[in-house]
């Protein structure tokens, strides 16, 4: 079996382009011995003058689709390594009508024009120039359009699936098909025009023959419809049969769930149900489900792999469109327990917690009642179920942030304050902020499978804030000594926990000291706490995988935020040198100004913003942030997340350590020469 | 006929025979299955033109846009561009191998110079824009998706050629001899 570029994800890399680039050369070499320079030739089919689109398009279509299936019976190749594109009924059958108006009056489709151009057409120029203006124009247009450019979406269809017959037929068909098109252009070419060079050729004869013989062919080699790319697994687990036994009665459709249903078995308590919310995170804090989790597209099916067939996976999102392309996805990895909400979040709001004064239809009483006690149970608590006990502070009072040391001294001595000296322990024991507990930032961090310097997982983070007698309730300020980032990658460690009421004090320790504010030396008392832990794993970090899959991807920035030298490979004290490819760098030491007397504060948030709207096109641009082992990187999070409010930053925490050490990752190496990943 | 005496003392070869062409086109579609993972494409590289046009005249604006944006600074860094330049190569080399390089504007021959222009920019400017809604031409929806047996694929094609059919006997003056 072959990999496909797409499916290592490496469509981005230069290997991909240079192929392209090749495989376009074959593309117009093939297009111009056909004659498709010639618009004249292209417009000839609208009218029955000149048929050859009919010929070498059916042929080429006939071609690849049988080729291609030989080769998925042969087991060279499947069908889930090659992208296929999902079908949006609207979009396509709008955009097929308008393209056609297109196609008739330029005399020229994009493809053509490039080989119209090589041939010296004006016209084809002309074509390529306004199609280049039509591409501006829908993208100027697009927020007037979008819900035409998603609507009817059905996900990756099959037509052979959606006419309900098996491949190997319908593949017949469509050459037999093909082949009587073939002798009908031909006829048409000869009444039209007097004059048909193949009507009943022996060549055509024998072409006819030969390609409904290679397509009769595969019944024998692979008699059942196992080449399809979405079997409908038999795999099911029992549970999973069961719910589908369940749910028989209310759906419309074997992977839909209706509103009501899901309300009434959340409400239920329902043990194996797994409600996602795939929206973006500061969507998902806004408001959802109550009892849904926050797994960003991009890491679904790996977070969800622990329910794979087992209970019932509920997607949801605020329309339809992305959890359907995200379910079609999971059943090709072998998921067959993921259902979605019937008109998602929109649908949820409309249908269960709508109140009744609001609704048009008249409702029976006891209609009435389920409302309401959907209402209570779900629109109550949207918000409270995410931040816990945390009551009338505004958010801006309790997220993360940055405070000086007037304020931390105006707040000395206060009960929900607690203090962390992240200095190294010495230091800590001549003289600290009253109060404040040390805590070494390194116990945060550990070997994580075979990765070290991980931020530990959630219950051994709880299990050492624990001992510092730190609680869900409390304010805790961060104080670092001559390493910034040690407070926010303490930062990092309470996200983890969902604890974002963390303040970093800035100007450190340091700042602390030169403005005389109070010190002492005495421990203080700490009563243990028991800090929950988290179950649901944090939104923020991501894993190798989702970071290769966005390389080369547009969209998503990459920010390496290393010292220059490792960034370009220079200097190395890992596997390899160098950076994942894509990556900008933007070294975690230009956020900070450090004075004579080691006094480290941020700049300012002009200066910041500034300078990283220089580097990520918008505020809503995913970003990922790595350095070596996350350490650093943790800074750069907190900069742009929490100080200037970009909403998609992204922490690669195991960073170049792991990145260098996995072969199959590509590194970029400007020191020696670009080392591609294969 | 020669009208070009510089180019060649032959006139330009007649177009190879449009099945064996077709088989060619479908080997090359194929190729790009198994290397790429992906088929071939030719308006995706337009766009990925377009965006970096766009980008020059009003760079806040472009990355601000919902559709362009998501391409992020660099547009062309895109397989499809890629593809689009050697689409361009290949046909090159067909046509000067055949000796069919003429500059000229196609059309009838009693047809206005200007007529088939204002034809070709219209119908480009729609046909972009109508790729861009269907995510894919001839070449990506059409060719590549109707040989992978998409379901949406073959809606397009079949609208496509629909509408074809519907305008093409309203601009047929262009091609009037």
């Amino acid at each position: 079996m072959t990999n496909t570029l797409y499916s290592l994800d490496a469509l981005g890399t230069s290997l991909a382009f240079f192929m392209a680039l090749l495989l376009g050369f074959g593309f117009g070499f093939a297009l111009e011995r056909a004659g498709f320079s010639s618009s004249r030739r292209l417009a000839g089919v609208f009218y029955f003058t000149d048929m050859a689109v009919v010929k070498v398009m059916f042929t080429a279509l006939v071609t690849a689709m049988l080729g291609l299936s030989y080769l998925v019976a042969a087991g060279w190749i499947s069908m889930d390594q090659i992208f296929l594109m999902p079908t949006i009924y609207g979009a396509q059958i709008v955009g097929g009508l308008l393209f056609g108006v297109g196609f008739a009056m330029g005399g020229w489709c994009p493809g053509t024009a490039a080989a119209g151009m090589a041939a010296g057409r004006i016209d084809a120029l002309v074509f390529l120039l306004g199609a280049v203006g039509g591409s501006i124009l829908f993208n100027e247009l697009f927020p007037l359009i979008s819900g035409l450019y998603t609507a009817g979406d059905r996900g990756v269809q099959m037509l052979y699936d959606t006419l309900g017959m098996s491949r190997n037929v319908f593949i017949l068909v469509f050459t037999l098909v093909a082949v009587a098109a073939f002798w009908l252009a031909e006829w048409a070419e000869r009444t039209r025009t007097g004059h048909s060079e193949y009507l009943g050729s022996p060549f055509l004869k024998a072409f006819s023959v030969a390609l409904v013989a290679v397509a009769a062919g595969l019944f024998v080699l692979s008699p059942a419809t196992t080449n399809s790319p979405t079997p409908q697994t038999s795999s099911h687990g029992t549970t999973a049969r069961d719910e589908t036994a369940l749910l028989a009665g209310v759906e419309k459709a074997g992977d839909h769930i209706e509103p009501e249903e899901l309300a009434a078995r959340l409400m239920a308590g329902e043990t194996g149900l797994v409600l996602v919310d795939v929206r973006p995170a500061i969507e998902f804090n806004a408001f959802h489900i109550r009892g849904a989790i926050n797994v960003p597209l991009a890491g679904l099916a790996e977070a969800l792999q622990p329910f794979k067939n087992k209970g019932m996976v509920v997607l949801y999102s605020n329309g339809m469109t992305h959890p359907a392309q995200a379910r079609d996805s999971l059943q090709r990895q072998g998921f067959g327990n993921v259902y979605l909400l019937t008109d998602g979040l929109q649908g949820f709001r409309e249908r269960c917690l709508k109140p009744v004064s609001l609704r048009l239809e008249p409702l029976s009483a006891s209609q009435a009642a389920q409302v309401n006690a959907w209402r209570n149970f779900f629109a109550a608590s949207g918000l409270a179920a995410k931040t816990g006990p945390v009551t009338t502070v505004t958010p801006a009072e309790t997220g993360p942030r940055l405070v000086e040391t007037d304020w931390l001294a105006s707040q000395l001595g206060a009960s929900t304050i607690k203090i962390i000296d992240l200095r190294p322990q010495p230091e800590y024991n001549a003289s600290h902020i009253p109060g404040a507990v040390s805590l070494n930032v390194e116990s945060l961090r550990g070997n994580v499978g075979g990765v070290p310097s991980m931020l530990l997982p959630a219950p051994m983070l709880a299990a050492q804030f624990s001992l510092l007698g730190i609680r869900p309730t409390d304010t805790v300020v961060l104080v670092a000594g001559d390493k910034f980032h040690d407070a926010t990658l303490a930062g990092m460690a309470l996200e983890r926990l969902g604890h974002a009421n963390y303040a970093i004090l800035n100007g450190t320790q340091a700042k602390w000291a030169q403005d005389g504010r109070p010190a002492n030396a005495m421990l203080p008392i700490v009563t243990p706490s028991e800090y929950p832990a988290r179950q649901p794993a944090d939104h923020f970090t991501v894993d190798y995988r989702a970071v290769a899959a966005k390389v080369g991807k547009p969209g998503t920035v990459i920010i390496d935020v290393r010292p220059v030298e490792f960034y370009t490979g220079k200097k190395s004290d890992e596997a390899r040198a160098g950076h994942i490819p894509g990556a900008i760098n933007r070294p975690y030491t230009e956020d900070v100004a450090t004075s004579s007397n080691m006094v480290i504060t941020l700049k300012s948030r002009e200066a910041l913003a500034a300078e990283y709207g220089q580097v990520i096109p918008s505020q809503n641009t995913e970003v990922i942030v790595h350095c070596r082992t996350g350490h650093q990187a943790s800074q750069t999070f907190f900069v742009l997340k929490h100080l200037l409010g970009y909403p998609n930053v992204r922490w690669y925490d195991a960073g170049w350590t792991e990145w260098a050490t996995r072969m199959e990752l590509p590194v970029v190496n400007k020191a020696k020469l670009n080392t591609p990943s294969k | 006929m020669n009208t070009n005496p510089d180019t060649s003392k032959s006139g330009p070869r007649p177009y190879a025979n449009p099945y064996l062409a077709g088989v060619l086109l479908g080997l090359v579609l194929l190729g790009s299955f198994v290397i790429l993972g992906a088929g071939l494409g030719a308006s995706g590289g337009i766009a990925r033109i377009g965006a970096s046009t766009s980008l020059c005249l009003s760079p806040a604006h472009t990355l601000g846009s919902e559709y362009f944006g998501k391409w992020g600074t660099q547009p062309m860094n895109y397989y499809l561009v890629f593809m689009l330049a050697g689409t361009f190569v290949g046909a090159l080399f067909s046509a000067l191998l055949a000796n069919r390089v003429r500059i000229q504007v196609e059309r009838g021959a009693a047809s206005p110079v200007m007529l088939r222009l204002g034809y070709a920019l219209v119908g480009g400017l729609i046909a972009g824009f109508a790729s861009r809604l269907a995510q894919g031409c001839t070449s990506g929806q059409a060719l590549s998706g109707g040989a992978l047996l998409l379901t949406g694929s073959m809606v397009f094609m079949l609208c496509l050629f629909a509408s074809g059919y519907a305008t093409a006997w309203f601009v047929r003056r262009q091609w009037h001899d």
